[in-house]
């Protein structure tokens, strides 16, 4: 063939790094600058010249060079290459840019940089970021609501079940005995009927506040029924359970009704051996009818008959 | 309540070299776990006895015991010293702390002071916010601000390569290397919950109600706790001496253990 020229594939085109429009940067082991492309200049507006031979510290911001130390640099020591890491540099007039990171470290201690500016991605990480804060609080929310008695802010009763499951397997495991109390106002229907159902929810929320602040903070409490508490008491032995009885009593007998002070009735159990809730509540339960038998305003433990 | 073998466990808690008069009792600092102090342990051990742990969220402990909301602040990490003395019925022990867990530390000691006779603070900072001209902690809100959104944002594989905060820059890549990655992998959620209570929080009061006498160990060149915040602390705590030692970076402990067992052995002897 004559005249037609054919292409010549073996010829290498003098292409470089300025072409392409993203960040080329290597440093050297003392962390000093020793080349940028041209994207520092049309992008990030240093002068020509202005960074080789500077610490690569100008480039990032302090929160950057936290990382670069405590994550990149040993990401590259460990796997000589780190891929897609989000860092932030500053510009030459100070601004703030998003960048993701791929770097590789050479035998010498030099490292290649290539990076992207990622700046619309960066506000796709904030909005996934902001959507997963928002659902961590509504599920934080819907599970105070799920386990708490809105009246009182006691457990309700499916989260005393639950908790106290928990608490008795752990004191199975350590060798303890726990108080259960099932604690019931005397009289609280003719409180109602009297007064009027404002105040017996007042009654309610003041009984609920004070057994809050009456019980340490191991011990469970909840509202499980109208005017029905429960109190599991972990570590606790009969003669402290009936002491601790004793004065809620007489902490109890603080809330006032028409003058006159609120009484409850307590049936208390304490189990050494293992036990399920279902049948610990049972016990508490039945000592709670003897108390009212009794002439309530008092204690009565769980006894076999 | 929770039982005494149940925090061992829950904490990690290592006992070593029982028996000897006084204890040392090391608290680890952010992002990393017990393991940062086994430089010191072996000469140390011939001393003290030694209690180690890991807080809950950190190295391995449980972390079925985290608790977001117990983990959000400072106070909750310092529950579990309380509990880890309780459990193992210590008192009057030495306490040392790396970085913010000197605070956390000192959380405890005003709490409940007869557990310490002594605390040791390694590069401690009672708050890494600048208030100008006052009180220069280091950083600008907006750059703690992005650094905990870069924990967000590299949520992948961070945790798993974290290097004690901060090495510093001068010492040699085989000791980053060595120091680093296998060792402080830790749970990225977790991690970033002990990074904001950490970094956002404001201690600078708490100083002033620390009694009992306080050694600060400082480095002089140390980007998260500049010599200024030495500094500070030492005007703040009624009884404390200031040793600046000549290192950089911000874990001494591991960079120059030898410097740190001197001074714990001289002071606490």
């Amino acid at each position: 063939m004559v005249g037609k020229k054919r292409p010549d594939f073996n010829k290498v085109d003098d292409y470089s790094l300025d072409s392409f429009f993203c960040g080329a940067l290597v440093t050297n082991s003392s962390r000093k600058i020793t080349y940028v492309n041209s994207y520092f200049t049309s992008e990030l507006l240093w002068k020509p010249g202005e960074l080789v031979g500077q610490n690569a510290d100008v480039l990032f911001t302090p929160s950057s060079k936290i990382f670069f130390q405590t994550y990149l640099v040993p990401t590259l020591l460990h796997d000589n290459v780190c891929k897609e890491m989000h860092l932030v540099i500053s510009n030459a007039q100070g601004i703030r840019i998003p960048i993701i990171v791929n770097a590789r470290i050479d035998d010498e201690g030099s490292i290649y940089w290539s990076f992207f500016n990622a700046s619309k991605q960066d506000q796709l990480y904030e909005e996934l970021l902001n959507a997963r804060k928002v659902l961590e609080e509504q599920a934080q929310q819907l599970k105070l609501l799920a386990s708490t008695d809105e009246l009182t802010g006691l457990l309700n009763r499916r989260e005393m079940e639950y908790r106290s499951d928990l608490a008795l397997n752990q004191a199975e495991r350590s060798h303890q005995t726990v108080g259960l109390l099932m604690i019931d106002i005397d009289y609280f229907k003719k409180v109602n009927d009297t007064f009027g159902h404002m105040e017996g929810d007042r009654v309610l929320r003041e009984l609920g506040q004070s057994l809050k602040t009456f019980c340490r903070k191991t011990d469970l409490v909840a509202r499980i029924g109208g005017e029905e508490f429960l109190i599991m008491l972990p570590d606790t032995d009969k003669t402290d359970t009936l002491l601790f009885c004793g004065r809620l009593h007489q902490t109890i007998s603080n809330i006032t009704i028409n003058n006159r002070p609120l009484t409850v009735s307590i049936g208390a159990s304490v189990c050494k051996e293992t036990i399920s809730f279902t049948d610990f509540y049972g016990q508490a339960d039945d000592a709670v009818y003897k108390a009212k038998e009794l002439g309530r305003n008092r204690t009565e433990f769980y006894s076999k008959h | 309540m929770i039982m005494s073998d149940d925090v061992l466990v829950r904490n990690n808690v290592k006992i070593i070299g029982e028996g000897k008069s006084k204890t040392l009792f090391f608290a680890h600092g952010f992002g990393c776990d017990q393991n940062m102090w086994r430089f010191l342990i072996p000469e140390l051990e011939k001393h003290f006895t030694i209690v180690l742990f890991d807080y809950v969220g950190s190295g391995a402990s449980d972390i079925s015991n985290y608790s977001k909301e117990r983990y959000g602040q400072l106070e909750g990490y310092a529950e579990d010293i309380i509990e880890i003395f309780e459990a193992l019925e210590l008192s009057n022990a030495i306490f040392v702390g790396h970085s913010v867990s000197s605070i956390i530390g000192s959380i405890a000691a005003v709490k409940k002071p007869e557990l310490f006779s002594n605390i040791i603070m390694v590069c401690p900072s009672p708050c890494f916010l600048n208030f100008p001209p006052d009180y220069m902690g280091g950083f600008e809100k907006e750059d703690l601000k992005e650094l905990l959104d870069l924990m967000d944002k590299n949520y992948i594989g961070w945790a798993n390569y974290l290097a004690p905060l901060v090495m510093g820059t001068t010492n040699s890549p085989e000791l980053i290397g060595e120091l680093s990655g296998s060792f402080c992998s830790t749970d990225p959620i977790t991690a970033k919950n002990f990074a904001e209570a950490t970094f956002l929080s404001d201690y600078r009061y708490l100083l002033k109600e620390i009694k009992q006498p306080s050694l600060i160990i400082q480095c002089d060149n140390d980007a998260l706790a500049s010599k200024s915040v030495g500094e500070f602390m030492a005007r703040e705590i009624v009884d404390n001496e200031l040793k600046v030692i000549e290192a950089d970076g911000h874990c001494p402990h591991m960079t120059h253990p030898d410097v740190i067992i001197n001074s714990i052995i001289e002071y606490a002897k």
